[in-house]
């Protein structure tokens, strides 16, 4: 279980971006975030893994306090919890496998990963997860030779090496072309139903938001304006959190 | 399909007018304070052509002295046959009291005659011979004990019969050395047998290998040691906290001071420090590769994409792993590439700093420079045109590849 309790987070230019956040994600929960353009989406999944030190508030991932986690403990916590990139961050111009490989850096020694000792149980451990992504026959090639819908998908990959309970996706699809975006989505619904993990997602297209959350949380200028079931997000809600000049196309 | 609906932002953006009166321009005039400008610009320029002392005439006035100097250059010593020579040599008393009539000297075959055997310093003498090789050119020098070099070099050449006669005089500085004997050394020297490389050709051959070396050693050397030190002077690796700062601010201003000595400055402490020789080459062009390396590295460091970084974090990497798996793949290009890069420039650099001790083909073109030997030193010119072209080209193509 995740608790996000009253969270704020000004950054050094004095931008408030999250405003007293708080919310809490369930085992097995499948929570999408939405809202405008810098509404903190990214901020407040940044916070979850500490990429970005909050200014206030405590965030507690199985009770366990990762806002005041030292290193040691951060990096404990950060294996248990995968992430995904909307412009994939894989590093270009190594290879798909090792890409997927360094998924097991919180869990292998630091000497035999820098010399590339990886475990044979790795090694099999990444084939298996380019393979659940279909991009096994990829692994050899640089990861910049790969098209975008696949880069993602050794992202994915890569955070499945983690083995993680819990799976942060800060708009995996946005750079995708639509089609692709579905298909890619389904590897996140596949990872939640059939292992269990919860997955916290942002998206900025409403219409995937209702098809794969089980729950939506908005956030309008670094605030919650917005907690729980897809279905029940209609008009008036619609334009408390986009705004009144805002229209939604993808499903009219 | 989805599609993204309007945010008030992009609707706003929309609606923003551009039709912001322009100003006019104001008309370029002929002010006073244009003319003041103009007038101590052509004050300074003035002063410079006075303090640099530019005698444009003197590149016509004295351009005989040019003309051997760039024949020799386009013409390098690059091969040669052996060298026969025939010698004779005769021994006079300079300065003496009573002359007594013409010396005549008679060895290996030839016969040298000098006008007068009592000879005093500036007296005009006349050298004659015979029975020498035909058609040959030779030199007359005078050598004394105590003298380490040779007097005076005065060129003739035998005719078809194997004779010749050049007038000349008695060196002054014979006096100053105390008099006594002296020899009057004739010598024809002509060349035979197989062509084969000239000495000067072997030894640019040499002074140019070393020089590659030299560089590469270098080269290797400052960019090892500037990899570490340019993490150090890298913003987005260097963590924000005050010792961080701190160690960025003095690798920047440590790297800054010494880029500032030149070369040459650093070749001769070196030259003096471990004497001269490649070795003192390779330390100065290690030094200066490191500062000017060290920036170029910082700076391909600092543009890297933090995106794979952030990634390495999250899966629970520590920072050494976030720098070997995130950083290393990124900058190996562009490391590679400067490094090839520096090469190139060591390469050229040390030539010049040979000059100072720096060891390698400058080295050798200085001397023969010194000796005034231009044929020799334009072999060693152009080695360093070849290999510095050479250089360049394959620097580039190497480069290409790696992008
Ligand atoms: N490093 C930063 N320094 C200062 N301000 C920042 C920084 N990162 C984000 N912000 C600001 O914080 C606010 C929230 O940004 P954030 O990136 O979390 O929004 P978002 O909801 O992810 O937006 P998007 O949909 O465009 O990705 C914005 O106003 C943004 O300009
Ligand atoms: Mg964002």
């Amino acid at each position: 279980m995740l608790e996000v309790i009253n969270v704020s987070k000004v950054y050094d230019d004095g931008t408030r971006a999250l405003n007293n956040v708080s919310f809490t994600v369930e085992d097995g929960e499948f929570l999408v975030l939405i809202g405008l353009s810098g509404s903190g989406k990214s901020t407040m999944l940044r916070c979850i893994n500490r990429l970005i030190d909050p200014t206030e508030g405590r965030i507690l991932y199985n009770g366990q306090d990762i806002t005041n986690a030292d290193p040691r403990e951060l990096r404990q916590i950060r294996r248990q919890i995968g992430m995904v990139f909307q412009h994939f961050n894989l590093v270009k111009r190594s290879s798909v496998l090792r890409n997927v490989l360094s998924g097991r850096l919180g869990y292998t020694n630091t000497l035999s990963s820098v010399l590339g000792l990886w475990s044979a149980e790795d090694k099999q451990k990444a084939m298996e997860n380019l393979r659940l992504v279909g991009i096994e026959n990829k692994a050899n090639n640089r990861a910049d030779e790969l098209s975008g819908g696949q880069q993602q998908r050794v992202g994915i990959a890569r955070a499945m090496m983690q083995e993680p309970t819990l799976m942060l996706a800060d708009e995996p699809v946005a750079s995708l072309d639509p089609a692709l975006a579905d298909s890619v989505m389904r590897y996140f619904e596949k990872l939640n139903q059939e292992r269990g993990t919860s997955v916290i997602c942002s998206l900025h297209v409403l219409g995937l938001a209702r098809r794969y959350a089980t729950r939506i949380i908005a956030l309008k200028a670094g605030e919650v304006v917005y907690n729980g079931d897809p279905d029940l997000i209609d008009d008036v809600r619609f334009r408390e959190i986009y705004g009144d000049e805002a229209v939604e196309h993808s499903l009219r | 399909m989805a599609i993204e609906p309007l945010t008030p932002e992009q609707v706003v953006k929309k609606t923003v007018k551009s039709d912001e009166p322009t100003k006019p321009t104001p008309e370029p005039t002929l002010s006073a304070k244009r003319l003041i400008g103009l007038a101590l610009l052509l004050a300074l320029m003035t002063w410079a052509y006075r303090a640099a002392q530019v005698e444009p005439q003197l590149l016509w006035e004295n351009r005989d002295k040019a003309v051997p100097i760039i024949t020799d250059l386009l013409t390098p010593s690059l091969l040669t046959r052996g060298e026969e020579t025939q010698q004779v040599v005769v021994r006079v008393e300079a300065p003496c009291e009573t002359s007594t009539g013409p010396v005549v000297e008679a060895g290996s075959g030839a016969q040298i005659t000098l006008s007068s055997n009592c000879l005093n310093p500036g007296d005009s003498l006349t050298v004659s011979g015979s029975g020498l090789r035909p058609d040959t050119g030779g030199r007359l020098y005078w050598q004394h004990p105590n003298a380490q070099g040779r007097l005076r070099d005065e060129r003739f050449r035998t005719d078809a019969n194997g004779n010749f006669t050049v007038d000349t005089d008695i060196p002054q500085l014979l006096e100053d050395l105390g008099g006594g004997e002296t020899e009057l050394q004739t010598i024809l020297s002509w060349e035979s047998g197989r062509l084969r490389a000239s000495d000067a050709l072997t030894e640019t051959f040499h002074a140019i290998i070393e020089t590659i070396f030299l560089a590469l050693m270098a080269t290797t050397l400052g960019s090892l040691i500037a990899i570490p030190i340019s993490f150090l002077a890298a913003r987005n690796i260097m963590p924000r906290t005050p010792l961080g700062n701190a160690v960025y601010g003095l690798t920047r201003t440590a790297l800054n001071i010494t880029r500032s000595v030149e070369p040459l400055i650093l070749a001769t402490i070196f030259a003096i420090w471990v004497s001269f020789g490649p070795f003192a080459g390779v330390l100065a062009l290690s030094v200066s590769t490191i500062a000017n390396i060290g920036k170029l590295f910082s700076e391909a460091a600092e543009s890297i994409d933090d995106g794979p970084l952030e990634a390495i974090r999250s899966t629970g990497g520590n920072e050494l792993e976030v720098v070997w798996f995130g950083v290393v793949p990124q900058i190996i290009p562009p490391y590679l590439s400067f490094m090839i890069y520096y090469w190139d420039i060591n390469v050229r650099m040390s030539t010049i700093i040979g000059f100072v001790g720096g060891g390698g083909i400058g080295l050798a073109l200085s001397h023969w420079i010194n000796q005034t030997q231009w044929n020799n030193a334009a072999t060693a010119v152009w080695a360093i045109v070849i290999v510095v072209f050479a250089m360049d080209y394959i620097s580039a193509i190497v480069r290409e590849r790696l992008i």
